[in-house]
């Protein structure tokens, strides 16, 4: 049984179709990241998923629930654009969002304080949200998604405005979530993040799935034409050759990918220059989402 | 429902913590207290400068009864003055003088009476201070009673007998006399003016200051959260309308507060002073107010919801304004006349029915009970179809970003 279930949903806003087709299934108890460029339909679709917009057809189960928020007391939501209320104190911004989620107010404190304590922001229960910095905010929002305990948790960009340590600090915490059992639906723009944390990943453009899978089923189905190289010449050299459909320049080594047989590739090299550096490689997550949705894609 | 409570509850203490609303309340006895207490105090510190005046008295029959009248003229109390002093001077009619003396402050104002005044009637009060009116006011009175008395003598008539014959009637306004089981009809009470009039337009001004003062912060609330991307998480753990009616709740609860202040507040001023008011009044303007309330909450919460900038805000609110104004350019006939037809649909029709319908069951001895229930009937449905379009507003609205709104699009997206 799948956390998250979505069975071909359209989404249309006048005459933009935000969201086309759309199946994807989130297992329960992993981290699933939900990647793609702006505006391919991943916030519309998250909505959609907390029920806060309908979709025009579609089926959508979240937790068992089918076609209703039966389930939303049960899923958590970080948004990508932070909400709290400025003047309200920490302590109550958390007890009030808990309290919407049905927790009880003495339940509330108790797991506000630890999150607090655990986040180290305990000395700033009694403030103002307000003379909070915007990364102490975003921890306090982080908590606020959490504390409930919900089976399921929906992070939009939780990582923007935060500081390496504090950074760290979260992703423990999004680990701890998922070993504990949470279903985590990552959504981000940060190809590295999303590769370092997440189980699986779906991809949606314009609207439309274009990857799901395992981190792993996908670099396999993408990783074959992908040569790792250091030769004289750069790449400039490797741009000219045969079969070259695409180079990378990371500065002291290229990624390139070559249709053919590789051995041919390498022959043709040692003929043409000096190879210091031959390695099969399997690209990474954002070589991945490049391909898919680069200026390439985008003009196709 | 627990979910609207919770809402509810939260808009509640946001409102009543904030200093304004703790400065409205605490203040706003002691700004009324204070201005009777000012009033009290300075009721007594009245200008007690000489007024010094030239009579031209063309007529030579004047300036003797004016000097008279100014010696006799009582300006103390108690042993302490309390009025100017006048003091008449008897001048030629060199007009130039008698400006110059004015301006210069040696003379407060000149008057003059012409040789024919008894058949003209025709007296001419020149002066630098129009707005004082002691002087001119005790002038006429005076010339006015010589006048009088010259004319009655002239036409050989007694004054005092046709004073006597011409002296008013006593009229006065009283209750209904109730006819007591044994037959003995009991005296009625005379019509307290201070009651029958006082009680309609209290009530009237503070449902109205009430519904101005609680109603726009459902725009500021719904507009700040909406700003500030609050709105979204709130309607991931509650849908709009859940969101929407805990917000008209609390704000109705917020007004609640107000009225228990100032009801009981003005219902102990009334004990205080014997002014007898119908318990029945508080119920009605408990309940209007409740109704009115989610009129004006509704449509204001609808505009926040469809607005991402306060400057948009502010321009759709104009129109709601003038709805809410609607009652106070009407009131003064319904009162007048709180029978009469016009009163009678006014104060049916729901916008303005809980103010107006109010004033009317204000005023003795109340409109019959079948207006009575169809005005709460009316406005129950008008309440329930406003509550229901700004829902459907706020559903759309409260997650729609850079969209400036208009009422056309309101529109649509009701039945969207």
């Amino acid at each position: 049984m799948h956390a998250v279930s979505l069975e071909g949903i359209d989404k249309t806003f006048q005459a933009h179709k935000a969201v086309d087709g759309l199946s994807l299934a989130v297992p329960r108890g992993a981290i699933y990241g939900f990647i793609g460029p702006n505006g391919s339909g991943k916030t519309t679709t998250l909505r959609m998923i907390l029920h806060i917009l309908h979709p025009d057809a579609g089926r959508i189960e979240v937790l068992g629930e089918q076609g209703s928020r039966a389930a939303n007391d049960r899923v958590g939501y970080l948004p990508e654009e932070r909400g709290l209320y400025r003047k309200m104190t920490v302590r109550r911004v958390l007890a009030y969002y808990a309290a919407l989620k049905g927790m009880a107010s003495r339940a509330a404190r108790t797991a506000g304080d630890a999150w607090l304590e655990r986040l180290d922001l305990t000395k700033w229960a009694g403030h103002r949200v307000e003379t909070l910095s915007k990364g102490m905010q975003q921890k306090v929002q982080f908590i606020s998604t959490v504390m409930t305990r919900p089976e399921l948790v929906i992070l939009d960009e939780p990582f923007s405005g935060l500081d390496p340590v504090n950074l760290e600090v979260l992703r423990d915490v999004i680990l701890e979530l998922r070993d504990d059992g949470t279903t985590v639906i990552f959504s981000t723009h940060d190809m590295g993040k999303a590769e370092e944390l997440c189980d699986s990943i779906c991809m949606i453009f314009r609207g439309q799935k274009v990857l799901d899978g395992t981190l792993d089923a996908i670099k396999t189905q993408y990783g074959s034409d992908t040569v790792r190289l250091r030769v004289d010449g750069g790449h400039e050299l490797l741009a000219r050759l045969p079969g070259v459909s695409s180079v990378h320049d990371y500065g002291q080594f290229q990624d390139v990918r070559y249709d053919g047989d590789p051995q041919e590739l390498l022959q043709n090299l040692v003929s043409t220059t000096r190879v210091t550096h031959f390695e099969m490689a399997t690209p990474s997550l954002h070589q991945v989402f490049l391909r898919i949705a680069g200026p390439e894609a985008a003009d196709a | 429902m627990r979910k609207i409570l919770t809402v509810a509850r939260t808009e509640y203490l946001n409102i009543v913590r904030t200093k304004a609303f703790i400065i409205s309340i605490v203040l706003m006895p002691i700004f009324m207290g204070g201005a009777i207490v000012v009033q009290e105090l300075v009721k007594d510190k009245i200008d007690l400068k000489e007024r010094r005046f030239a009579v031209i008295d063309e007529s030579g029959a004047m300036f003797d009864v004016l000097a008279r009248a100014c010696r006799d003229r009582p300006i103390k109390k108690d042993g302490k003055q309390v009025r100017p002093r006048f003091v008449p001077q008897q001048t030629d009619g060199d007009i130039a003088v008698r400006t110059r003396q004015v301006r210069d402050g040696s003379l407060f104002a000149y008057v003059v009476i012409p040789k024919d005044v008894v058949e003209t009637g025709e007296v001419r009060y020149h002066t630098a201070s129009p707005t004082s009116m002691g002087l001119p006011q005790f002038l006429r009175g005076v010339i006015d009673g010589e006048v009088k008395r010259r004319r009655f003598l002239a036409a050989q008539i007694d004054q005092a007998l046709v004073a006597k014959l011409g002296r008013p009637i006593r009229f006065g306004t009283y209750g209904l006399q109730e006819v007591t089981a044994s037959g003995e009809v009991a005296e009625a009470e005379r019509v307290n003016q201070a009651q029958t009039f006082g009680i309609p337009i209290v009530v009237m001004i503070l449902m109205f200051m009430l519904v101005m003062t609680s109603a726009p912060v459902m725009l500021n609330n719904v507009l700040e959260e909406k700003m500030q991307r609050i709105a979204e998480i709130l309607v991931a753990s509650v849908s709009p309308f859940q969101l929407f009616l805990g917000k008209l709740v609390g704000i109705v609860f917020v007004s609640w507060t107000l009225s228990a202040l100032y009801l009981g507040g003005a219902g102990y001023l009334a004990f205080h002073f014997s002014v007898p008011v119908p318990g029945m009044i508080y119920v009605w303007f408990l309940l209007f107010q409740l109704l009115a309330l989610f009129i004006f909450g509704s449509i204001f919460s609808a505009i926040g919801a469809a607005c991402s900038e306060l400057r948009d805000a502010q321009s759709m609110m104009m129109p709601a304004m003038l709805v809410v104004m609607i009652p106070m350019f009407v009131w003064m006939p319904v009162l007048k006349s709180p029978d009469s037809t016009f009163a009678t649909i006014m104060s049916l029709i729901p916008p303005v029915t809980p103010f107006l319908m109010l004033l009317r069951l204000a005023i003795p001895p109340g409109p019959a009970v079948w207006e009575i229930v169809l005005s709460i009937v009316l406005t129950t449905g008008f309440t329930l179809g406003c509550v229901w379009a700004a829902g459907r507003i706020f559903r759309i609205g409260i997650l729609s970003q850079g969209q400036t709104p208009s009422f056309a699009r309101l529109f649509r997206w009701v039945f969207e």
